[in-house]
């Protein structure tokens, strides 16, 4: 991650122009099926940036295309057209750099909890020496999984799996954390628990992260920015800045201002702007 | 925090009575003693010839009596079926995973193999028998063709149902289609494959007696057709006898790949 800021640093020295983000999204636009009948767009052009080491939302009604946008930063869409780059670099295909979570933990039903963290070693081939495994427990013990390394998936409750696709996506220590809607089926009370964990593990490992969801609690209680998307085709309609020193604790959600930043939000998702 | 486990399913369990817990297995038991029981005295009572129908206690004469003989055909049948069953299952499993890393090759030849897997595969035994020739090669060619689609068709289907969501993870941690294929596809398609080589094992017994009854010097399937032109009907139901035993065992050995793997899986 220090190479890449070094890096990024002298990209900006070198072409002089104004800060490209870490994640830099430029006029990208998606329509699935183009050309045929069942055309939809999906993203309408849309332009935004996350810097470096910043904690961004989107925000924004079901279907109305933060999946996409996600999935094209991911690498795993392309565009139909605009750019996207990443730490600097166009993005093409998935770079191993990015780590991932879907709204299901998609775990390997076969494996243990530490072997599902592991995966990403074995799926790029790359060898698991001692202290990566050192690195998994601590990790799996960092989100309160002390004795549970060893279960398969099916013996662990939603929450507790989603634990575990947490510690797989932060493993490999990726200098970016694409997350989508990773809690949205867990219960209100362990959703809470979760955003708590997620936010410990985010002051402590500091990536860059770009978290999908259509909370508005949850993404103010989480996030440096909010970007909120228009219905379909969505495009970024609202970027607020969320002013909460960390580390934040649940309480915040008691403020009067978090309370009116979520108003605010709240009146621009709902108000159609066609 | 969160609970453990969920609770276990409601099977059987140590605490079950041990009565209870052997009612599946010893209520078929009894009911197969009581039909061989009726089957003895009616054969007694009527006093059937023992051409037309021997009784059970003929039967396991003719099978104590000449079991040397009835062994000596047992072996390659034993030897034929087990040889087809695990070249088809190669076979199987090969074509579906080479198929599955290419679309093209897929779309072209998926839909031919479900067609042709329409047609009743024993048809063509006199061809393999014409092109392989009349001993154990046609025997084991004929078993490993009939065997081979019931795999093929699992496999296919187990790497085409895998959660798309993990292909999607693997692709996002940049794993190489190989390594999708071996570290996810594989595994999650072990289910599918294991009902596919069930439905195999029995199919590649039925292979190969009815290539033996088409050509054969040895196998029990010969024995059959050289008892019956002999009369010796007890000696036929000898073999059918052994033949029960066979496709016992091997469906069981194959069941018990099943559980290993499944227990494996974490299941
Ligand atoms: N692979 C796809 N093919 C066609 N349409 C799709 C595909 N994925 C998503 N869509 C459509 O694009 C729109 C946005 O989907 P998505 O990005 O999943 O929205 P969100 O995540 O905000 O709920 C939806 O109308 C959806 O039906
Ligand atoms: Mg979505």
């Amino acid at each position: 991650m220090n190479a890449n800021a070094t890096l990024l640093a002298a990209a900006e020295v070198a072409s002089s122009a104004p800060s490209p983000g870490y994640v830099a999204i430029d006029q990208v636009r998606k329509i699935y099926n183009a050309g045929t009948r069942h055309q939809v767009e999906a993203v309408a052009p849309t332009s935004f940036s996350v810097k470096a080491g910043e904690f961004v939302s989107l925000l924004g009604p079901s279907g109305c295309g933060k999946s996409t946008l996600l999935m094209m930063i991911a690498g795993l869409e392309a565009p139909t057209q605009g750019s996207i780059s990443v730490a600097g670099r166009a993005m093409t295909s998935p770079r191993a750099e990015t780590g991932i979570m879907f709204q299901d933990p998609t775990l390997l039903p076969w494996k243990s909890a530490l072997d599902n963290v592991l995966f990403p070693f074995r799926a790029m081939n790359r060898p698991v020496e001692p202290e990566i495994v050192e690195r998994a427990s601590t990790l799996l013990d960092h989100v309160g999984l002390q004795g549970f390394h060893g279960h398969k998936p099916r013996q662990l409750s939603g929450g507790m799996r989603q634990r575990v696709a947490i510690c797989r996506a932060l493993v490999y220590e990726p200098d970016l954390l694409l997350m989508d809607e990773p809690f949205s089926a867990l219960d209100a009370i362990t959703r809470d628990e979760m955003n708590l964990v997620l936010m410990k593990m985010w002051e402590e490992h500091h990536r860059t992260a770009v978290f999908v969801t259509h909370s508005i609690r949850e993404a103010v209680f989480l996030s440096d920015r909010v970007l909120v998307m228009s219905r379909r085709p969505g495009r970024i309609i609202e970027d607020v800045r969320i002013p909460f020193s960390r580390p934040r604790g649940l309480e915040i959600g008691e403020t009067i201002e978090f309370n009116e930043i979520c108003g605010h939000l709240r009146s621009k998702i709902e108000h159609r702007p066609h | 925090m969160v609970s453990t486990a969920e609770a276990p399913p409601a099977i059987a369990t140590a605490d079950t009575p041990i009565l209870e817990r052997l009612r599946p297995l010893m209520l078929p038991t009894a009911f197969a003693a009581g039909v061989l029981l009726a089957w003895q005295a009616v054969v007694f009572v009527f006093d059937y010839p023992k051409v037309i129908l021997p009784a059970p206690s003929d039967i396991f004469a003719a099978l104590t009596g000449n079991f040397a003989e009835i062994w000596q055909h047992t072996v390659p049948t034993i030897r034929d079926t087990l040889a087809g069953f695990v070249l088809a299952a190669l076979f199987g499993v090969g074509f579906a995973s080479l198929l599955s890393f290419s679309k093209l090759l897929r779309d072209a030849i998926y839909p031919l193999i479900v067609v042709i897997q329409l047609v009743p595969k024993i048809a063509w035994t006199p061809l393999f028998i014409v092109w392989v020739g009349i001993g154990w090669q046609s025997h084991l060619t004929i078993a490993t063709f009939i065997g081979f689609f019931p795999i093929f068709i699992a496999m296919m289907a187990g790497l085409e149902s895998t959660d798309r969501s993990l292909v999607r993870l693997c692709q996002g941690l940049t794993a190489t289609p190989g390594r999708a294929f071996w570290l996810v596809r594989l595994p999650a398609s072990m289910p599918y494959l294991f009902a596919g080589l069930k439905i195999a094992i029995t199919l590649a017994v039925i292979g190969v007696i009815v290539a033996e009854f088409i050509s054969a010097s040895e196998g029990l399937g010969f024995l059959i057709l050289k008892s019956a032109a002999l009369l010796q009907t007890d000696v036929i139901f000898a073999a059918i006898t052994v033949l029960c035993v066979l496709g016992l065992v091997f469906y069981g050995a194959v069941h018990a790949g099943e559980i290993a793997v499944r227990k494996w899986r974490g299941e």
